[in-house]
Formats: structure tokens, sequence, C-alpha cells
């Protein structure tokens, strides 16, 4: 978060989150948003588009296709044993290797994907987090200039803040 | 406090409503007179995390008791061989694959409740499906546990991986038994991952409301550092939905998988084209009757009666009516293709069970999974919790007695009548399947202890989100 500076706002009222997220975009301030549950218009505000998280996915499973199939039928062809008259490298039989190995690296890479994004495990850093952000209240960080700092105070007050702190940024 | 903000937090946001018809559909919020708030939420859920009664260290000793008996029956078995295991030409599968199945049905559900019905936005699995990923993850434990001690040598259990070897030789991959073990083990990953996903949120819930300094620990290293940004909720609802959507094919496949080992296979009773979607309604059936069976007692328990209402256990025994029928038409097709097929040692294998020696396993699994259930087609019945919970024991008791009747009495009755004979049970075998309910059951109690076992994010997610203006305002 840029600023040495970080303003936490404390909201009960999600209508009042979102005017702050307002006030911190027209400033241009750099900002972050904690919320105890996901919410469409929470994520409109700040992040609207899809998540990269689904290119790893397909990234994943086609990587797991792959290798299902490429297993069973290179370990065929390194110990060809005919068995009940079906054919060496017999494709239908392979299906199911591909099949689950292809939903086997599309979770593990999704996984992958969801702690590379979210940057977990993260369990020192978390800037202007309030414990009660994981219960029942919105908050709204915003970084900000020390100079600063006296005039956002004012601004997030009249979003309807229920309580704001001021705290060391990064 | 002004004016303003006396418009408590279930103010209700009709374009919410509007824009997401389906989340209101079954949910918490229209039905309730005084619906819940998120503080609601948070302390009728980790009220459960309350330090254990002696209740709660009763049947853990209990299930504790019952590992130990498991524990030294596989020992014996170990130490003897297989013998110990009552085991016999021609039935050499026996109750350790009899209940291998039985415990890998009872783990379908959880994916079906968590993944499919979120992929169908069905919200009444809300507060159910935290309880039915955590079965599900305890059960293909469970269930992962009975190939092992079948093997006999289960310190050669790996020889089932493709690994290079001195042997130079590889596992045959056109086998139904290693399409198992693929497909097993990629459930358990899957389910397993799926479950500790969607734990992390709701363990930094309980780790910002953590007393003591041994769950501050706990909570705060498995919450991973979870704080719940914007970043995060983003990518993490994202991550969520694949998760959701690559785990739905493995309901259909891994119970498909199974049924493989059986339909692949020439023996009378076994070689059957319906028997991959018979298997999953089968599987489908148990796993939902074995959530109400566990989620009875935890209401009554962990008094979560606002949370599971009698509206849940409804949706719920519409499930059981479902996939009972699916079952009911399933059996009565096995009996007409043997009929029709004039194949004589079908049509012999299909007259075996129900009038064979053991003729009261087949008739106590139709009782329990094709007559009882249909008493749940009463609406008073659906919402009458005790009668629910009893029919659902009912069922369990018949899904194993399914798998007996499929596994057991298939092999005992085989081409040539010399081949003919009859699975003996041991002790050895017997305390092995009540050591696997042992351990199963201590994995449950453990958890429903230490870790939130109802979504408190999901269902915060189903409440309106508080307003500080009604719709139509600000929003």
């Amino acid at each position: 978060m840029k600023g040495p500076k970080a303003v936490v706002g404390v909201y009960t009222f999600i209508d009042d989150a979102l005017s702050a997220i307002e006030l911190a975009k027209t400033s241009n301030l750099d900002y972050r948003v904690y919320s105890p549950v996901p919410h469409h218009e929470l994520e409109e505000a700040t992040l609207p588009g899809k998540s990269p998280v689904r290119f790893l996915t397909g990234a994943g499973a086609v990587m797991g296709c792959s290798a299902g199939f490429a297993l069973a039928i290179w370990t065929s062809l390194d110990y060809p044993l005919r068995v009940s008259a079906k054919d060496v490298v017999s494709v239908p039989g392979f299906f199911v290797i591909g099949y689950e190995c292809t939903i086997l690296f599309g979770g593990i890479f999704t996984l992958l994907a969801l702690l590379h994004f979210c940057r977990l495990p993260n369990i020192l850093r978390k800037i202007g987090y309030d414990p009660r952000f994981s219960q029942d209240k919105f908050g709204v960080v915003i970084g900000c200039q020390t100079a600063m700092v006296d005039d956002l105070v004012a601004r997030l007050r009249q979003t309807g803040a229920d309580e704001i702190q001021v705290r060391e940024g990064l | 406090m002004s004016h303003h903000q006396t418009q408590h937090q279930h103010t209700e946001c009709t374009s919410c409503e509007d824009a997401h018809p389906s989340r209101f559909r079954g949910g918490i919020v229209p039905t309730e007179a005084k619906p819940l708030t998120y503080e609601e939420v948070n302390t009728t859920v980790l009220a459960m995390l309350e330090p254990p009664t002696y209740r709660w260290w009763l049947f853990l000793a209990l299930c504790l008791a019952a590992v130990a008996i498991g524990g030294v029956s596989w020992t014996r078995q170990i130490l003897n061989g297989m013998t110990e295991a009552g085991k016999s030409h021609p039935d050499m599968w026996g109750g350790y694959i009899t209940t291998f199945v039985f415990w890998v049905g009872i783990a379908h559900s959880g994916t079906l409740i968590s993944a499919v019905l979120y992929l169908f936005r069905a919200h009444f699995r809300m507060p159910i499906y935290r309880l039915a990923e955590a079965m599900t993850v305890f059960a293909v434990l469970t269930a992962g546990l009975f190939p092992l001690i079948h093997l006999g040598r289960v310190w050669y259990f790996y020889w089932l991986m493709p690994y290079p070897n001195e042997r130079a030789i590889w596992p045959n991959f056109r086998s139904p038994l290693l399409w198992d073990v693929f497909a097993v083990s990629t459930y358990l990953t899957i389910s397993s991952t799926f479950f500790i996903i969607g734990l992390i949120p709701d363990i930094a819930v309980a780790r910002d409301a953590a007393k003591t300094k041994f769950r501050k620990i706990l909570y705060g290293i498995t919450s991973l550092g979870w704080s719940g940004s914007h970043p995060q909720w983003k990518h993490y609802t994202a991550a969520y939905l694949f998760f959701a959507a690559l785990a739905t094919p493995l309901v259909v496949s891994v119970h498909s998988v199974v049924s493989w080992d059986f339909a692949m296979s020439i023996v009378p009773g076994w070689h059957a084209t319906i028997f991959p979607p018979y298997f999953v309604a089968g599987a489908i059936f148990s796993g939902i009757a074995m959530v109400i069976t566990i989620m009875v007692p935890l209401r009554k328990i962990f008094g979560l009666e606002r949370i599971l209402e009698p509206k849940h256990f409804d949706a719920m025994c519409k499930l059981i009516l479902l996939t009972s029928g699916i079952l009911t038409y399933s059996y009565g097709v096995e009996f007409y293709t043997a009929w029709f097929s004039n194949n004589e040692f079908e049509r012999a294998q299909f007259w075996f069970r129900p009038f064979g020696e053991v003729g009261a396993a087949f008739w106590g699994m139709t009782f329990c999974n094709c007559i009882f259930p249909q008493l749940l087609w009463i609406k008073k019945l659906r919402t009458n919790i005790p009668f629910v919970f009893c029919v659902t024991i009912l069922i369990n008791i018949g899904m194993w007695l399914e798998r007996f009747n499929i596994i057991v009495q298939s092999l005992s009755h085989e081409y040539i009548p010399y081949s003919w004979g009859w699975y003996n049970f041991s002790w050895v075998d017997i305390g092995i399947v009540i050591g696997s309910f042992g351990w199963f059951g201590m994995w449950m109690t453990l958890f429903v202890k230490f870790f939130p076992a109802v979504a408190i994010t999901e269902i915060k997610e189903i409440l309106p989100a508080p307003r500080r203006v009604a719709q139509g305002g600000n929003h």
C-alpha cells in the first residue's frame, strides 16, 4: 500500500464502505477493502473483470490430461504385454487415467493459483487489518502521505465510518 | 445512533433479490420471522468450538475404543494372515470390499452437496455442506484403508503406483482396479483441497474470536493469514468456482469407476451396463442419509436449530426420495435383464439373492432402501426430524446390505455349482468394520470441536448485506 500512513475506516454498512471506496478512487489513492463476506458490489467497485485463476486451472487440466495419457501409453510401450486380446496401447482403457489426471492437475494448479494470487500464506503482514473485519464489519484502508491524514479522516467520517484509525502504512 | 443507523442489517435489498432470485429460494432469509445477523451466525457457530463437555469426551472415548478394536484385529490379521478374515474360496472379496464400497458411497454426497449444489445455486446446502464435506473426506480416508487391509501384505501397497522400479514393470492401466486407485486418490485429493479451501475464511473468523493462546496459534497458522481483502475474495471466489466445476465430474466418475471393478468382470450379477448410474445413485442416496444421521445429533447438541431448520431436512429428504426411486428402478432392471437375457447363470443369481441362504439380506435391503423411504412423500414426516433420523439409520443399514448382496452373494453363486461357497464372518473381520466406524467417528468428533462445522461465511453470504439506506437509496 502506497503512502507512509494508512487511514482505516471501520464500517457497519456496506453502502458506507462503498462510499469510502469511491472517495479513495476519486482521490486517486491506494486502498484495500476488508469484508467478512464476498459481495458483488464490492467486487465491482474494486476489481471488476475476471480473475486470472482460470488460466492456471485450464493449463493444469490440459497438462494433466496429456500426462495421464502419456503415462499410460508410455508404460504400456515400455513393457509391451498384450492382455485379453486388447491392443498394447488400448486407448479406451486409458481414458479413465487421462480423465482423472485432468481433474487432479486442474485442482492442484487451481490451488497453486489461489495461493499465489491471494498471497497466502501471509500470517504476519496485514496492513490496517482489524479482527472485526472477519466478523461483522467492513474495513476500508487508504494509504496516504502524512500531510493528508487529517483531511482524509474528516472525509472518511463523512462517509459514515463507525471508527477511524490512523496507522503506519508501507 | 442516528435515525438511519436504526435501519438494521436486514433491510431488504430488493435489487439483490431481483438479480439473484435463486439466492433467496430455500435460503434462510425470507421465511424467517427474525432472520439471523452476522454476529448471531458467528456466535452460534463458534459456540461449537467451546471447551468440550463430558458427552464429547465420552463419544470420543467410544470411537477410540472402536479404533482400538479395529487396530487389534488388523494386527492379528497381519501376524497370522488372511485366514483370520474368514475369507475362503469363492468369497475372496467378502466383508472388506463390501465395507470399502459402503464408505466410498458415503463419501459421495459431500461433493454432491458442496460442489454440484453450489453450481446450481441451491442455497439450502449452505448450513449443511461443511459437515457433508468433512464426512466426505473422513469417509474416503476410511474407505482407503480397506483395499490396504484387503491386500494382506499391506507394506506392498505402493506396488499399485506407477514408479520406475528394478523389476522394469508397470501397473496394468487397462485394469479397473488400477483405475480405482487413480479415481479414489484423485477424489481424496480434490475433495480434501476443496474442503480445506472452504474452511480458510471461517478459520480466520475463529482466529479473530479465539480466546486461548492454543486456539490463536492453531487458527493463526491454519487460516494461512487470511484477511478477507478485496483481491483475496476476488481470486478466492473464482478458484472456489473452478474447484466446484472440477469436483462435479468426480461425483459421477468415482463411483462409476468403483462400479467397473465389478461390471468389467463376467461374474453373474456384476456384468451389467447399468452399474455406473446405479452405483452413483446409490452412493448419493447413502451419503445424504449419512449426512442427516450426523446432522441430527449435532443440531441438538450444539443448539443449531436456527441454522439447520426443518426445511433443510425437507430438501434433503426430497433428494433421498429421488435417489431411492432411481435405486428401486435399478434393482428392478437387474432382475428384468436377468430374466430377459435368458442367461441361466444370471437367472440363477437373481433367484439366489432373494431366496438363497441369506435372502434376509436382500429383503432387508429392499425394505430399507425402497419401501420405508417412500413414507417421505408425506411432508409432515419429511419435517419430523426424529422420524427422518430413523429413516436414515435404516438407509445406512440397507446400503451396507446392498453392497453385501452385490459382492458376497454374487461371488458365492457363480457358474459351477461345485465351486459355490459361502463367506464366513470372523471376529477379525467384524472388528475391522467396527474399527472403521470408530475411525470415521473419531475424525468427525475432533473436527466439530476444533473447526467450524457449519460454513460461517457462506451463511452470511445469503443474508442481505447490512445497509444504512434501504435499497433504492445510495445503493
